[in-house]
């Protein structure tokens, strides 16, 4: 396997309807990641796309709707899907083009236009439960979520105050970023607290609202980055995926047993040993706040049940031992399903390249992971990637 | 597998009615929002231009699929176009016959690339390849910025 280094990364504004059609969307967040690596289509010889249901669009076979805004005109082009794990899934295909030998530099494109769906996603979302067995209840989508944060609070005992610093710090650490569109400088745990209940315990301030936007990356072997003498690079060092039964009645709710396995594939890849030590920041997919809570004890970042205490100390604000979700992750910049790239694998690039502003973590951090979560809520898919 | 024959009544056996409902509205973008607001306004259509590989794109994008530049630049597409090619509808999509067979073409116009598919305003018998055709609008006060803006193409000389 040959190395591979992510070199640039764009993304546009994230709203909860944007004027743009998804081409366009795609067009800008791609041109931003071809300028920042120093790159034009030309150079570029493969391309993945990375989208969520056509059904959130209105467009079907989406994939090939959105080619020309990911400049895959006349290229080898593919989409790949899975849920919502694409946000982290689609960067490690394109891994596999460059890592396999076949292509030196490949573009990474996802695309999500929610506000196309009315009056809101969750309409569509709700044909993913069984036709048969649960569809007859008319379920939410957000019941799965809700039974999942019961269980996870039940089993160790975690209170919803630590579980809405989630929020407060995701919301808060969005500020710094140009793209958000949940951040809030002032926000409490008792305005989460307090929030309309949805599907408790799951409040409105607990959840990403769904959202317009689109996030790209330009991927090259180590080769072309010396090569094309390029400075600001990050290297992939481990990749990893993993689908649990395909039954959510199956799963331990409480634990995500199919991210401890894709973590470990991939920290294995990038030779980590003991997880807590050697990452210096995490930005796990976080829709939900009890998710990232979740998602860091499936990363193995956290011992089970520990991440609130961590949350609660301190040690995942931005400027602690480690810091998670310092884009502000979905909670605060928003949740155009794949289009999240931007804050999980694009912060990963810029805080390792020291782009990151107003966000970037204030001590040298060498090494970071990013995770995202999602087909029938069983999916997970990682990356690990080091200066 | 339990049922071999065709089932034509499916209600014959033990099932459940599903619905997949999901209705949209989409946004014509930044170059279709110029594209449409023409059409409406000065019953012309746009194609948007690209110095570099000097080509103009019907309908207009933002952006040049091939050299990825950014595309500001708006033209009047010619009058008049050709049709490329025409199909005879005689079904409609739930497979019933039409009274009177629809004629439908993609009409293309000189150094544009890209075209338009629409209704060809001609009798079947009169539909062919290369005919000279220009685009039919509502009048003014019936546009609302769509496609169907455009009642169809009408051959330029009858
Ligand atoms: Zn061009």
């Amino acid at each position: 396997m040959r190395k591979v280094g992510v070199i640039g990364a764009g993304m546009t504004l994230f709203r909860r309807r944007l004027q743009e059609t998804g081409k366009e969307m795609c067009f800008e967040a791609t041109k931003m990641a071809l300028d920042s690596a120093g790159l034009t289509r030309a150079d570029i010889d493969m391309v993945v796309n990375g989208t969520a249901p056509d059904a959130f669009d209105g467009v079907h076979m989406k994939g090939e709707y959105l080619l020309d805004g990911c400049g895959g005109y006349r290229k080898p082009y593919t989409r790949v899907f899975t849920g919502g794990g694409t946000g982290v899934f689609s960067s490690i295909a394109g891994w596999w083009h460059v890592a396999s030998g076949l292509a030196d530099a490949v573009l990474v494109v996802n695309e999500e236009k929610m506000s196309s769906c009315q009056p809101h996603p969750q309409s569509v979302f709700a044909h993913i439960w069984d036709p048969i067995l649960d569809r007859p209840l008319r379920p939410n989508l957000i019941w799965i979520f809700a039974m999942e944060m019961n269980r996870y609070m039940h089993v160790h005992g975690v209170k919803k105050e630590d579980i809405a610093r989630v929020a407060v710090k995701n919301k808060r650490n969005a500020v710094g970023h140009p793209c958000a569109q949940l951040a809030d400088p002032n926000i409490t745990v008792d305005d989460v607290l307090n929030s309309e209940v949805m599907a408790w315990p799951v409040q409105r301030l607990d959840i990403s609202p769904p959202s317009d936007g689109a996030s790209a990356i330009v991927l090259a072997s180590e080769d072309f980055i010396r090569r094309r003498k390029i400075k600001d690079r990050a290297w992939m060092s481990g990749v990893g995926w993993c689908i649990d039964s395909t039954m959510w009645t199956d799963r331990d709710l409480y634990f995500p047993e199919y991210v401890a396995r894709a973590a470990q594939t991939a920290y294995k890849r990038a030779k980590i040993s003991d997880p807590r030590r050697q990452i210096d920041f995490a930005e796990p997919y976080d829709p939900f706040d009890y998710k990232e809570l979740h998602h860091l004890e499936g990363l193995l970042l956290a011992r089970k049940g520990e991440a609130p205490i961590l949350t609660r100390e301190g040690v995942t604000e931005r400027d602690g031992d480690l810091p998670v979700c310092p884009s502000g992750g979905l909670m605060g910049v928003g949740n155009p399903i794949a289009a999240t790239m931007g804050q999980k694998i694009g912060e990963l690039f810029w805080q390792l390249t020291n782009q990151a502003g107003k966000r970037q973590i204030p001590h040298e951090v060498h090494t970071g992971v990013a995770q995202a979560w999602g087909d029938l809520m069983q999916y997970g898919s990682v990356v690990v990637m080091s200066s | 597998m339990t049922f071999l024959d065709r089932t034509t009544d499916a209600r014959r056996f033990r099932q459940w009615e599903g619905n997949m409902e999901a209705d949209y509205i989409y946004t014509s973008g930044v170059a279709g929002e110029r594209f449409f607001v023409a059409l409406r306004d000065g019953g012309k259509m746009l194609a948007s231009r690209c110095v570099a590989c000097n080509l103009d794109y019907l309908p207009p994008r933002l952006f040049c699929e091939d050299c990825f530049a950014e595309l500001s630049e708006f033209v009047d597409v010619p009058p008049e176009g050709r049709v490329a090619a025409v199909t005879m509808a005689h079904l409609d999509r739930r497979g019933t016959p039409l009274s009177r067979p629809q004629v439908w073409a993609l009409v293309t116009f000189e150094g544009i690339r890209g075209g338009l598919v629409h209704r060809l305003l001609v009798p079947p018998a009169k539909a062919r390849v290369g005919l000279a055709v220009r685009a039919k609008l509502k009048a003014r006060g019936d546009r609302v910025g769509a496609v169907t803006d455009i009642e169809g193409f009408e051959p330029v000389r009858s």
